[in-house]
């Protein structure tokens, strides 16, 4: 018959708290082991204990260089139950100040005998105040600490299981990835990986995993990492093999999925096409646990978002586009939780504890999947548009989700737009644009508002019906003062969809659009130090000087403004491209019937056009050459005074010379221009 | 010699190594025949093992078990060398004895004193030695002892975690009945339930000293077999079915 500590237990436990502060150090031992035993397993206990302000004296404890070592593991593994609680117990140690101290033992730990005890257990907590993700990312980490850190985790399997968890959780900036792979990680972890404990490969792992992610150079030297002779993406697909655990698998996959986006493993390379990317369909099958499908769909969307080449084979494994509708109309079971034992990335264990929240997950892992299918080929985009809720679900998304899911409903809805088919049809039968505006008015979320205007941009396309209804809602201002953001890609797309708006619209449309935005910013997004922005800018001018019409109306009210534009451009240090552009919207004011007179009273406008017919770039002798042919043009009226001061120039005799060109574009311009002269 | 044996739950289990579901078999309703019985025995017969795998495997059982004495003779008996020193199965005996006799506390003062981190990485675990401490203090009668022990420990963990509470109500309501062993929830009170969470805790203390595997081999095996069984099974497949896997009885499946 067992006798329990019963009603006495609050004076028991009283008096050994008290006796923790006792100098006798035998008495303070005893007092460190009943307080051990008391919050092993119990999350009551931890509370209960760090509330009393016991930790200050179990830091002192470890602080003391007097004081028994064997004591200092104990107080120690106290520390480390204490750190696996619930959250707030972390926390409430980090602020007690426990990692300086645990730092600054293990350097000065003696090695071998109990002094390896203590280490081990040092280190223990170190890991557990890292898994619980309450410990403050350093900027950059203090690299003798780094390198005895990584020389302990060669040896013993406990110790490397730490290590490994240390550096996969704490590792999240670029700057600290460096550091770990100049301080030796990269080998390390290339051994853990090939170590039989299972329970050191899987925190390896992750930590390959956070090493590599997003980081070009530092994932290029993992990939030629090798040990026991076999290189470490090949010992990364031995990792991911069926007989494995399903976490590990995962982890493994993530792992090469990284080292291909940072272009360290190509597309084709059989590893990724043949390998990573069927791992990653078979963990969404239905079968599968609910934290398993996310975590595979997110990683496979990753993986999948830019070559178009795993986007078709993923598109044809295993029926995934069907199984990705699946996600979409999952329902969550009352009382699942995920399995013990299992270890999701540092990452993304956190967001796997409310259960409530699984459905979401799952609807925001399949969009982002349909997403990245859909980002380039029409044929998967038609496959992906006829799964039965898509359309509802994204339109549902967009206005009712959280920001994350939002997010991915958009990407969706981006690809999807991609598609002009489907512009004329699908998107304009479930009518999106309208939740689409109500995110891009109200959101504050700099990369959904980005995504999204770069959907706008799409939906304004001029074959897509929804245009007239997007105008409507005062687009126009909206969009103007989108291009005064200080995020390049937003003021990028939002020229971008003004510039759409401008092809072929109504005169009304383009008044509104340089009333908005205003002659002033054209220049300063003229004057943009993104030369893509600067692009569509003067795309937008060419869009809004068509016609002949509007031409001569606009020119009307802001030639000034928009010569000097140009001449800005034709004199700045810009590359032929972005000066073939302006060279073609010169070319539409010479169409325009007033607005000629703005280039022909322009002597050094007319100079600059002399100049570009003989520079030796053919785009800009075409571009230069079909301006003077618009100016010249006989049907219309003044043609013959225009002819005459261009030929006292000299133009005409420069046109002849040009008919010696070998560029047929170039000489069929010279050709129709000479025919134009009486 | 220990007359406990560690019972096995026959039930259903998928093997140790993952198969994936087959989601395209189309399985006849008519079933098909294996072969007569006689033809399978004979089959059978011609499968040879090797006396050395069985030796392992029945070394394999012994340390996993923690069966020390039989291990040491049975390595000089069959000149076959032990997996590990044997000395380490001392701590796991040490344990497991102190489970047969009841005394679940002193059990998880062990393990805290040589793996304080079980129990924490193990809330499962922890729960049913609380359990079990439990189920003791309910077969002694001790029932106020009980009811503090339960208040005191386990109800703020039903509290946070939903999935004990069935688990603890059924053991609770053990309480209500004068004699609990015939109540409907008296299979807590039968020995195999303290056997199981022996096993759970062995489990656990061999994967903390890392061990790759934490059930005997020749567990894995017989639940290979019943998995096997059973997907001819449910194939409506005919072959000699085992009955009995302790006397190795077959049938001819109708």
């Amino acid at each position: 018959m067992e006798v329990l500590p019963t009603c006495m237990d609050v004076e028991h436990s009283r008096v050994y708290i008290d006796q923790l502060y006792s100098n006798d150090s035998q008495k303070c031992f005893q007092a460190v082991s009943e307080l051990k035993f008391a919050v092993i397993g119990s999350v009551r206990e931890k509370g209960s204990i760090i509330e009393q302000g016991v930790v200050v004296r179990l830091l002192q404890i470890l602080r003391a260089p007097e004081l028994d070592i064997l004591l200092k593991t104990e107080v120690a593994t106290v520390l480390n139950s204490l750190a696996k609680g619930l959250p707030e117990h972390a926390a409430a140690l980090v602020q007690a100040g426990l990692l300086p101290v645990l730092w600054e033992q293990l350097e000065s730990c003696p090695s071998g005998g109990s002094g390896s005890a203590y280490t081990q257990m040092l280190l223990c907590c170190l890991r557990s105040i890292y898994r619980q993700g309450c410990a403050p990312p350093p900027p950059a980490w203090d690299q003798k600490l780094l390198s005895s850190l990584i020389q302990h985790g060669y040896h013993p399997p406990s110790n490397q299981e730490c290590v490994a968890n240390i550096l996969a959780h704490a590792c999240k900036t670029n700057e600290q990835q460096q550091q770990l792979v100049d301080a030796g990680g990269a080998d390390l972890v290339a051994c853990l990986l090939c170590s039989p404990v299972s329970r050191v490969q899987l925190p390896a792992l992750h930590c390959l995993t956070a090493m590599c992610f997003n980081n070009e150079r530092v994932s290029s030297i993992i990939a030629t990492k090798s040990y026991g002779g076999k290189a470490v993406p090949d010992l990364l697909v031995g990792l991911m093999a069926r007989d494995r655990p399903r976490d590990m698998q995962l982890a493994a996959a993530t792992a090469l999925t990284f080292l291909h986006r940072a272009g360290a493993l190509s597309a084709d390379d059989p590893r990724i096409i043949y390998k990573t990317l069927q791992c990653l369909v078979r963990m969404c099958r239905r079968d599968r646990e609910v934290w398993e499908r996310v975590e595979a769909a997110n990683t496979l969307a990753y993986l999948t978002e830019v070559s178009t080449d795993l986007q078709r084979t993923a598109a044809m494994t295993d029926h995934l586009i069907h199984t990705m509708n699946d996600y979409l109309k999952d329902t969550t079971p009352p009382n699942a939780s995920v399995p013990q034992g299992i270890s999701v990335s540092p990452v993304s264990c956190r967001q796997y504890d409310n259960p409530s929240t699984w459905p979401e997950l799952m609807v925001g892992a399949a969009l982002k999947v349909y997403a990245s299918l859909g980002a380039n080929d029409e044929d998967i985009r038609q496959r992906v548009i006829k799964t039965d809720v898509l359309m509802n679900t994204i339109v549902t998304s967009l206005s009712a989700a959280s920001p994350p899911v939002q997010l991915a409903a958009v990407r969706c809805l981006h690809s999807l737009s991609r598609s002009v088919h489907t512009l004329r049809t699908t998107l304009q039968d479930h009518v999106v644009w309208r939740p689409l505006m109500t995110v891009l008015k109200t959101s504050n979320n700099e990369e959904l508002v980005t995504v999204s205007s770069s959907t706008l941009c799409n939906l304004l396309l001029e074959f897509s019906p929804s245009k007239e209804q997007i105008l409507d809602q005062g687009a126009v201002e909206f969009l103007c003062g989108l291009t005064r953001r200080p995020h390049p890609g937003l003021r990028l797309n939002a020229v971008w969809a003004l510039m759409n708006m401008a092809f072929q619209a109504e005169h009304r449309v383009k008044v509104s659009i340089l009333h908005h935005l205003g002659t002033d910013q054209i220049f300063r997004l003229l004057s943009d130090t993104d030369v893509h922005i600067l692009m569509k800018t003067l795309g937008l001018l060419r869009n809004l000087l068509s016609t002949k019409g509007h031409i001569d109306q606009i020119m009307q009210c802001h030639g000034k403004e928009i010569m000097q534009a140009i001449i800005l451009i034709l004199e700045g240090e810009h590359s032929a491209e972005v000066k073939e552009q302006a060279l073609c919207i010169l070319a539409n004011i010479a169409d325009g019937d007033i607005a000629k007179s703005a280039i022909m009273s322009n002597e050094d406008v007319l100079k600059k056009l002399m100049n570009y017919m003989v520079i030796p770039n053919v785009k800009l002798q075409i571009a230069a050459t079909f301006c003077i042919s618009n100016l010249i043009w006989n049907v219309e009226e003044g043609a013959a005074e225009r002819q005459n001061k261009l030929r006292e120039m000299g133009v005409y005799k420069l046109l002849q010379n040009l008919m010696t060109t070998t560029d047929t574009g170039l000489f069929d311009k010279v050709k129709t221009a000479l025919q134009q002269f009486h | 010699m220990d007359s406990d044996i560690s019972e096995m739950s026959l039930g259903q289990e998928f093997m140790r190594t993952n198969v994936d579901s087959d989601t395209d078999q189309s399985g006849t309703n008519e079933g098909v025949k294996a072969m007569e019985t006689s033809e399978w025995l004979e089959e059978t017969n011609k499968m040879h093992i090797h006396r050395a795998d069985m030796n392992k495997l029945i070394m394999n059982y012994l340390v996993m078990e923690g069966f020390k004495e039989a291990a040491e003779k049975f390595s000089i008996e069959a000149n076959i060398k032990p997996p590990m020193d044997l000395d380490q199965l001392d701590e796991r005996i040490r344990i497991r004895t102190a489970i047969q006799n009841g005394q679940f506390q002193e059990a998880m003062r062990m393990v805290t004193a040589l793996h304080p981190e079980i129990l924490d990485d193990n809330s499962q675990l922890y729960f049913h030695l609380q359990q079990q401490v439990l189920i003791e203090l309910i077969r002694e009668g001790r029932v106020e002892e009980a009811v503090v022990y339960a208040q005191d420990h386990l109800a703020e963990r039903g509290q946070r975690d939903p999935s004990i509470l069935n688990e603890l109500e059924r053991t609770l309501a053990l309480l209500a009945f004068d004699q609990p062993d015939t109540s409907p929830f008296g299979d807590l009170l039968h020995p195999s339930h303290r056997q199981k969470v022996a096993s759970e805790l062995n489990a656990a203390i061999l994967r903390a000293q890392n061990q790759e595997e934490t059930t005997p081999l020749l567990a894995e095996l017989l639940k290979l077999l019943l998995w096997a069984q059973d997907e001819l099974n449910k194939k409506k497949v005919q072959y000699p079915y085992m009955t009995d896997l302790i006397k190795g009885q077959i049938e001819e499946r109708k």
